[in-house]
């Protein structure tokens, strides 16, 4: 009975699956020797992948400061690696001071909110419970910015306009602040001490989402006005601008970039003397940044694969030999050159299969207790689990197919004759 | 006498078997080569950062101490903070310090501002001026390449002289001499006398090639009147160093008056402090990276130990013959051995073969290597452990064969 083409190949396929499955069984130390080799292969750039991964979340999230389509203004550049030389062109701009950021605050008529912000670093939080290390971070900012800066509160009220209008002495604490120095009970209308003077308390932040260290809540929010007062008013301030929505972010970022070089009467055609950057370019900055180093994880871990790769030939170019008889007997009952090609394929396909199958669940896992050890939460790295088998299956088929060709163009009445 | 001539044999053989299967051995070989290549550069990596690294900080001097309110390598946020509300050092203190040291060659504080200097119409924006005395140059060890450095009455008498770093001279003095001239720094008018050695970059981030060093009576008179130095300090005998340090922190103690029950209120740095925390860092890269490369060495292994399994399931009717003719096991064993050695050893002289220009190739494009006599030796002890310890089990397997079932075997 002549079968159908598709049925036929089905067959052949499974037929030279369970042949390959007997021939792996009937070696069984070979076997798991070659398997070895892929399986390390594999968990190799799996083990590697993994950490990366979870190293790379927790590293975005560090970096994701900002709430969605937001992006912020400033002398700095956010991100920097180089050279103190390098970094001349940015000492030598000229601050970005409140008058200039009020004027953005006003006329940028596509933002949703402005916020407007100094950043004080340290400042020491004393309450009657508890007194902080002098490294709390203490931040002025005006209305504007919680919305920018995706805060949400828990408790109380956010600084207002009059706040700022007034320079009051309120402050909002972020929660992991706030739980230090007020252990028990709400710390709305308490008071504090920020570096000795007297603040009072108009409300709590929520937790942010996905911290695993306590350390991210760990800061204090005062009115810009009041900030500039006590801290000195000669320092550049970042400006957070929120879009109304996506589609409008574009025309926003350029509305915003055209009011500041008409404030700062940059030249046309002159480079921006202040840095715009949202989170999906910080993270696509930061990427540029660590390509390099990527790469090159990716290609150290995978050179193991290809040591694999050359023992499977090896080894299958033994099995060629040794059944070379059995080749004999299958082309003389009727098997083509392609059916032998294809048995032997599978066989070193199905044998890197295993190993790597193997060697993805070994390497996700010591990925994890490296990723627990390095304190970032799990993951699993399915695009990289795919392509490791993928590449797996590419390993048996390049590696095997040099033996395959051996053995299919071997002559049947020769290796009949084979001792 | 006798393992001798087994061990002779046993190469004759092995060579002859290794001969005999050219596409299987070169294969293993392969497997091999990969391995030791990858092992070897990645060790070729690593020793030339470490290097490239100490050779960057070599300009602190390593018998040289820093005496100063914060430590370079802080281990935390706090403590960092906490060691900028410690008093600042000034110079009453250097002097009395220099004064009770008895271990130390030469004591220079040295003040640090950052200025605009100019010279006709060349300017330099943002040059390191240091404010010091004459001991600041036994003390940094930096020579002189054209004029001389200051004098002790110079440096007393707070003249208005300045001796600058190659990059201030050429930025400013591209195609005039400088020495003789004067130049502006801020606004006061400085006569250079001299131009220091090229220094190079510090970490590879900051230039100590831009600044310029001027009397510190002179730095107070026209640009900081009481300013907060840093003591450097030079060790006068290398072996004492330790002794010098203890000296230092108990002169320093009561120059600074801190009570007995009181930590130190100043941090004394040192170049090992660099050392140490470069070390904590790359140690935990450079295992890493080790051992990920050592799995493809590992995989290479594996590949080695199949063949040579079946080698002897090949070859069992040989050993059977051999053992029937009065072969010991050691011989069979020696036998096994020897063949995974050669392979392996012959891959990894190849690979040495391949990873030389490939080092060279990285350090001329990406990083520093440096392949030295010790990888060369690991690497070819690194195989030639691999073929033992890969060759041995299929070699014990063969060694232990009954000769009467191998003599069956068909």
């Amino acid at each position: 009975m002549k079968l159908q083409k598709p049925t036929r190949l089905f067959a052949e396929s499974g037929e030279s699956c369970s042949m390959a499955l007997s021939a792996l069984a009937a070696h069984k130390l070979r076997s798991v020797l070659t398997l070895l080799g892929v399986l390390i292969g594999v968990f190799s750039i799996i083990v590697v992948m993994t950490t990366m991964r979870a190293l790379k979340a927790n590293i975005e999230r560090e970096i994701s400061q900002l709430g969605g389509q937001t992006f912020a203004v400033q002398k700095w550049p956010a991100l920097y690696f180089g050279g103190s030389e390098g970094f001349e062109k940015y000492w030598r701009r000229r601050d970005i001071g409140l008058a200039q950021a009020r004027l953005v605050e006003r006329k940028a008529t596509l933002a949703g909110s402005v916020g407007i912000e100094a950043n004080l670093w340290g400042g020491q939080v004393e309450t009657r419970y508890q007194k902080t290390p002098p490294s709390v971070q203490l931040l002025g900012e005006t209305p504007g910015s919680f919305p920018a800066r995706n805060w949400s509160l828990a408790a109380g009220r956010a600084v207002s306009e009059t706040d700022v209008e007034n320079a009051r002495d309120v402050c909002v604490l972020g929660d992991g602040l706030a739980k230090t120095v007020f252990p028990f009970g709400s710390p709305v209308g308490e008071h504090l001490k920020i570096n000795g003077v007297s603040y009072t308390v108009a409300g709590v932040l929520a937790p942010k989402g996905g911290a695993v260290n306590g350390e991210q809540d760990k800061f204090a929010v005062i009115p810009i006005t009041t900030a500039l007062n006590r801290f000195g008013r000669v320092r550049s301030l970042t400006i957070l601008v929120q879009a109304r929505d996506a589609a409008s972010y574009d025309d926003t970022v350029e509305q915003v970039r055209g009011i500041l070089r008409v404030a700062r009467k940059v030249p046309p055609r002159a480079d921006d003397d202040f840095e715009l950057f949202s989170n999906n370019s910080l993270i696509a900055q930061f990427n540029s940044f660590t390509r390099a180093v990527r790469i090159g994880v990716s290609v150290v871990s995978s050179i193991a694969l290809l040591a694999a790769g050359i023992g499977i030939m090896n080894i299958m170019l033994v099995s060629v030999t040794e059944r070379t008889r059995e080749i004999g007997i299958r082309r003389a009952v009727g098997a083509k050159k392609r059916n032998i090609l294809t048995q032997f394929i599978v066989e070193a396909v199905v044998l890197c299969e295993i190993g790597g199958v193997i060697g993805v669940l070994l390497g996700i896992g010591s990925g994890n207790i490296a990723a627990r050890y390095l304190k970032v939460p799990p993951v699993i790295p399915f695009d990289w689990v795919i392509l490791g088998l993928m590449i797996c299956s590419v390993v048996g088929v390049v590696f095997g197919t040099y033996p395959a060709w051996k053995a299919a163009n071997l002559d049947p009445i020769e290796s009949l004759r084979y001792e | 006498m006798k393992l001798f001539a087994e061990i002779r044999e046993g190469f004759g053989i092995s060579w002859d078997a290794i001969r005999a299967n050219k596409m299987r051995s070169v294969l293993a070989t392969l497997g091999i080569v990969i391995g030791i290549v990858t092992v070897t550069l990645m060790g070729a990596a690593i020793g030339g950062l470490n290097g490239a690294f100490l050779n960057s900080i070599s300009a602190l001097g390593a018998d040289v101490f820093y005496v100063e309110r914060d430590n370079w390598m802080s281990d935390t946020w706090d403590e960092w903070l906490r060691e900028q509300k410690r008093r600042p050092i000034r110079l009453p203190e250097s002097e009395a310090l220099a004064r009770q040291l008895t271990l130390a060659a030469a004591v220079a504080p040295v003040s640090y501002v950052s200025l605009p200097v100019k010279y006709k119409n060349h300017n330099s924006s943002r040059v390191t001026i240091l404010g010091t005395t004459e001991q600041y140059f036994p003390v940094s060890g930096i020579g002189i390449s054209r004029g001389r450095a200051l004098t002790a009455v110079e440096s007393a008498g707070g003249r208005p002289v300045c001796v600058l770093g190659t990059q201030v001279a050429t930025n400013l003095f591209p195609h005039e001499e400088p020495v003789g001239n004067r130049i502006k720094i801020g606004a006061q008018s400085f006569e250079v006398i001299g131009v220091l050695e090229k220094q190079g970059t510090l970490l590879g981030l900051y230039s100590l090639d831009n600044r310029i060093v001027i009397p510190l009576e002179q730095f107070r008179a026209s640009f900081v009147g009481n300013p907060e130095i840093e003591i450097q300090i030079k060790a006068a005998e290398l072996v004492q160093l330790d002794e010098a340090r203890e000296e230092l922190r108990q002169a320093m103690r009561r120059v600074r008056r801190v009570a007995p029950d009181q930590p130190d209120d100043f941090a004394i740095n040192q170049q090992d402090q660099f050392v140490t925390m470069f070390h904590r860092l790359t140690g935990t890269i450079a295992l890493v990276g080790l051992f990920i490369t050592g799995l493809s060495l590992f995989v290479g292994g594996i590949g080695i130990m199949n063949i040579m399994f079946v080698s002897v399931a090949e070859r069992t009717r040989e050993i059977g013959i051999r053992k029937a003719m009065g072969a010991k096991r050691r011989t069979i064993l020696l036998q096994f051995l020897i063949e995974a050695a050669c392979i392996c050893v012959l891959g990894g002289l190849i690979a040495l073969g391949i990873a030389w220009p490939l080092t060279l190739a990285v350090r001329q494009w990406l990083i520093p290597t440096t392949m030295s006599l010790t990888i060369v030796g690991i690497a070819l002890l690194v195989s030639l452990v691999t073929g033992l310890v890969s060759g041995f089990v299929p070699a014990w397997r063969a060694a232990r064969l009954d000769p009467v079932d191998a003599l069956r075997n068909e």
